[in-house]
């Protein structure tokens, strides 16, 4: 029962772990009794919105941070099991100061975890979330007294977001679209409004199904092989993947190609702004054809380091009109800041309905260079010496090195990127460029100098 | 080892002794308990209107969770209306956060099993055995419990007691009521069920409000001064009072003056054994008026000792027709096996409606006897060998003329009893005695109160 409550589930942007194992309705009374001090004494707030995702253990998990929040006296609106959007739109519509969903993303069923956001949609940022680990980790909550016990408010979460989509997306033409929730949060909202939107939807895997029997939460392209499939079947228009939450979503092109983060953001960009000046925001991972792509038009592209954070708070502050992370995440600030996937496929169908030519044909249109991702072995203990050597090194040596996270170098035919891996003992190494030789020979060249810094940190 | 449940449920002040690590924790321990013969076990979970209400529950719900329980969550209602949804939809358990008529800063944790009657003893013990050795059965991801809602209950309460009432007598009554629900969870049934009976309602503290601004929760006389009060200003047929968490109803007389629990429970007795006879159970410390109408109509009472749960469980054993505390707590076998207020208002409207008398008329045909209550302090260590100094001390006592050892130490006399038990839970003796005449009782309680004293003292 007191077993000690490990550091390491508190990560960069949100809270993770194996059920029964690093984390348990125990830590989460924990984390609750921290969130409510924190939002007691540091942001002077009174109220949290919390909900949580599908998961089989969501639900003792969040009844137990419930019982934290409102120890410390401070109130709860409480959405219950919902699509990350459904939870993240409420808490903007109450004002809360901090909105809390329960999920581990696209992570296996047998982890959970919990996710902050500010009541704009803004991501929590790193060094608060820390600030909250440090509250559980010395045990050092406020609670209230009897009279001050915070109170829990059930609030419907699905109306008002449902009218919300009403009232922003009218389509003339009646597409059909294959919709894959993989089980997970996202059919809790997914179907019903596609179907009040006035779309044919044909469903895959659109039962609710807590242990993700059908397929796994993460829509990578082989978990996608159904819905591929389904939308060449079907004829439809396109198709879509949710990860377990509903913060990412993955298009499938009429054709049955699955289309990358960048290629998505890329029409979006084109075709679905209706401003035609302003900022986009990209992160380092991100494919340098965005740019090319992009900038012509009159946007400017914005870098950021990884993170939704950094997405949400760098599109708050430079009012920008997309923000695109390579992961999938991608954000329109007209709707909401925060990563609501259900947006991306109702904006690709007004663009389709305005364009009035299949998916296809845009995606082709988009350039899409040869990209590489490799993973080199480096012990936790050194990874991040050796990523400050070589910031030291590749900044002397190339001036146009970016280190905003890791270290990036753009050349005229590509880029390379190094980054060390928050969570296991490896250093990423990502490539793109024009060609496939220019990408071995950047690949090859990076990662001999990423084991020389290896091997000369370990020998000293 | 301290016992976790006193008489009526684990009690605390609110984030002192009880908080939500303890709730979570008892959470877990029930629910490890019912995985041990139950599958898949289903627990109901109510509230009082308390203000640590959501708090409490939320924990038990996480620890209920985290066993493997499936929770349904019925919101807030009176203790009745979950035992009765406990039974009637046939869940496993119940669960309700209630510090019954506690002051405000209190609440507390109280359980009930499949059948909707309180949990014995022994259920309690291994609850506890459970949470004190900390073996948890956490279940697997894939097996954690699901939560959901629903907020029938109240609806399928009230039609249950409709059920069992003759409504088209009460309905042609009229009767005016005056309800003080003391802010607690009658608010949400109470005021309903008079309405759907045809009453007028004048309605006291009938908001939920866990500071209970209107009363204390306690139906005692001095906390229904106000209901007193407005009855005879008002000329309404008559008054009632509940305590927080609803089970235990107090009746005010048409001209405001209050009614013991003895008396509403002999009155409502009287009334059901006249028609069938039977078997009643009460605790020890009942007035005899209650034995006296019920011997009157041929029936039969079988004392207990003192708790409700008790109560219910020797009636079911017995297979009663009724039976009930002092307090204002009656139980109706026919309805549900726990103490409930809203079918005893029922109960009474349907008697008035009956006799076509009122209820101060009613009352004054039960039989009156002089009641003393008081205490003695009494170290906890020092009360069994002053029990056995006691009887021994009784056997050389002429007027004794019989002795019933149920709870305490009871003794008969011509003309009167004294009741002598310690307490469960403080370290005091209390004395109860009664008598016809006033001057009889006085006269019994100082010679018994000096006798305890008088043994307590060398030890």
């Amino acid at each position: 029962m007191n077993q000690p409550i490990s550091k390491h589930i508190f990560r960069a942007y949100d809270i993770r772990g194996l059920y029964n194992k690093d984390i348990s309705p125990d830590v989460f009374y924990k984390i609750g009794l921290a969130a409510g001090t924190y939002v007691k004494h540091t942001m002077h707030g009174t109220q949290i919105c919390v909900g949580s995702d599908i998961r089989q253990s969501s639900q003792s998990l969040v009844h137990a941070f419930i019982a934290g929040v409102t120890a410390t006296g401070v109130h709860i609106y409480y959405t219950g099991t919902t699509s990350f959007g459904q939870t993240l739109f409420t808490g903007g519509e109450f004002h809360a100061d901090l909105i809390a969903f329960v999920t581990a993303s696209h992570l296996p069923p047998e982890w959970n975890g919990l996710k902050f956001y500010y009541g704009d949609g803004v991501g929590f940022p790193e060094e608060n979330l820390m600030a909250i680990r440090d509250l559980v980790i010395q045990d050092s909550f406020e609670l209230a007294s009897w009279n001050h016990i915070g109170q829990v408010t059930p609030v419907d979460a699905k109306s008002g977001y449902k009218r919300f989509f009403s009232s922003q997306f009218k389509f003339k033409k009646k597409h059909t679209v294959a919709l894959d929730c993989g089980g997970a949060s996202m059919t809790l909202s997914a179907p019903e409004i596609f179907t009040a939107l006035g779309f044919h939807v044909i469903p895959v895997y659109c039962d609710p199904d807590p242990t993700f029997s059908k397929r796994p939460s993460d829509p990578k392209p082989k978990n996608l092989i159904t819905l591929v499939q389904t939308v060449k079947k079907n004829n439809c228009d396109f198709g879509v993947a949710f990860d377990g939450d509903g913060d990412r979503a993955v298009i499938v092109d009429n054709t049955g190609q699955i289309l990358t983060a960048d290629q998505t953001g890329i029409i979006l960009g084109k075709y679905g702004l209706k401003k035609k000046k302003g900022t986009i925001i990209v992160n380092v991972e991100c494919s340098k054809s965005i740019k090319e792509q992009l900038e012509p038009l009159g946007y400017s592209v914005k870098q950021i380091p990884v993170g939704h954070t950094f997405l949400t708070l760098e599109s708050k502050q430079t009012h920008a009109l997309l923000g695109i992370e390579s992961s999938g995440h991608l954000i329109i600030p007209e709707y909401f800041l925060f990563d609501d996937a259900l947006v991306i496929p109702l904006k690709i169908a007004q663009i389709l309905d305005s364009i009035k030519k299949p998916l296809h044909d845009l995606v082709v249109e988009t350039p899409s260079y040869p990209t590489k991702k490799e993973e080199i072995e480096c012990a936790d203990d050194i990874k991040f010496e050796v990523i400050e050597q070589l910031k030291q090194k590749l900044s002397t040596e190339y001036k146009q090195a970016n280190t905003m996270d890791g270290i990036r170098v753009d050349f005229k035919e590509g880029w390379v990127l190094i980054r060390a891996s928050n969570t296991s003992p490896i250093i990423r190494l990502t490539t793109e460029a024009d060609t496939m030789t220019v990408l071995q020979d950047l690949s090859s060249r990076f990662m001999k100098i990423i084991q020389e810094i290896i091997q000369q940190i370990k020998t000293k | 080892m301290t016992r976790l449940f006193g008489t009526n449920g684990i009690r605390g002040v609110v984030n002192k002794d009880m908080n939500s690590t303890l709730a979570l924790q008892i959470g877990q321990a029930w629910g490890t308990y019912l995985k041990k013969t139950i599958l898949r076990p289903k627990c109901a979970i109510g509230t009082d209107a308390r203000l640590s209400n959501h708090m409490l529950k939320s924990a038990v719900t996480a620890g209920l969770l985290s066993t493997g329980c499936d929770v349904i969550d019925v919101g807030l209602v009176p203790t009745p209306t979950l035992q009765y949804t406990v039974k009637e939809k046939r869940f496993d358990a119940g669960i309700i956060i209630t510090a019954s008529h506690n002051p405000p800063q209190f609440n507390g944790i109280k359980g009930t099993a499949y059948d909707g009657t309180e949990l014995t003893k022994e259920v309690e013990e291994a609850i506890e055995n459970i949470y004190f050795s900390q073996q948890f059965v956490l279940s697997e991801w894939q097996d954690v419990g699901n939560y959901s809602t629903w907020d029938g209950a109240i609806e399928l309460y009230l039609n249950g007691i409709l059920s069992l009432i003759d409504i088209t007598s009460i309905k042609k009554q009229l009767f005016h009521v005056i309800l003080d629900c003391g802010n607690g969870a009658g608010s949400l049934v109470a005021p309903i069920l008079l309405k759907k009976l045809g009453c007028i309602v004048t309605e006291l503290n009938c908001e939920p409000d866990g500071t209970f601004p209107g009363r204390h929760s306690e139906p005692i006389p001095e906390n229904l001064a106000m209901l007193m009060k407005k009855v005879s200003e008002r000329g309404a047929s008559f008054g009632v009072g509940l305590d927080g968490d609803a089970d235990r109803a107090i009746f005010i007389d048409e001209h405001g003056s209050y009614i013991w629990g003895d008396k509403s429970l002999s009155l409502v007795g009287k009334y059901i054994t006249k028609k069938k006879g039977g078997v009643t159970v009460t605790p020890v410390t009942t007035s005899t008026c209650f034995e006296d109408v019920i011997r009157q109509n041929k029936g039969r009472v079988i004392y207990t000792k003192v708790g409700s749960p008790i109560v219910a469980r020797v009636m079911k054993e017995n297979n009663a027709v009724f039976g009930g505390e002092e307090n204002g707590g009656l139980i109706f076998p026919e309805f549900q096996y726990c103490r409930d207020s809203a079918m005893s208002l029922a109960k009474i409207l349907e008697i008035l409606a009956i006799e076509k008398r009122s209820l101060s008329e009613l009352i004054a045909e039960i039989p009156c006897y002089e009641i003393i209550k008081t205490k003695i302090a009494c170290p906890n260590e020092k009360k069994e060998p002053v029990m056995n100094l006691l009887a021994e001390e009784m056997m050389t006592h002429n007027e004794i003329i019989d002795i019933d050892r149920t709870d305490g130490l009871k003794l008969y006399m011509k003309d009167g009893w004294v009741l002598m038990r310690p307490s469960g839970t403080e370290p005091i003796f209390r004395v109860y005695v009664e008598a016809k005449e006033k001057k009889r009782a006085e006269q019994i309680t100082i010679f018994y109160k000096n006798l305890v004293e008088s043994i307590i003292q060398p030890l």
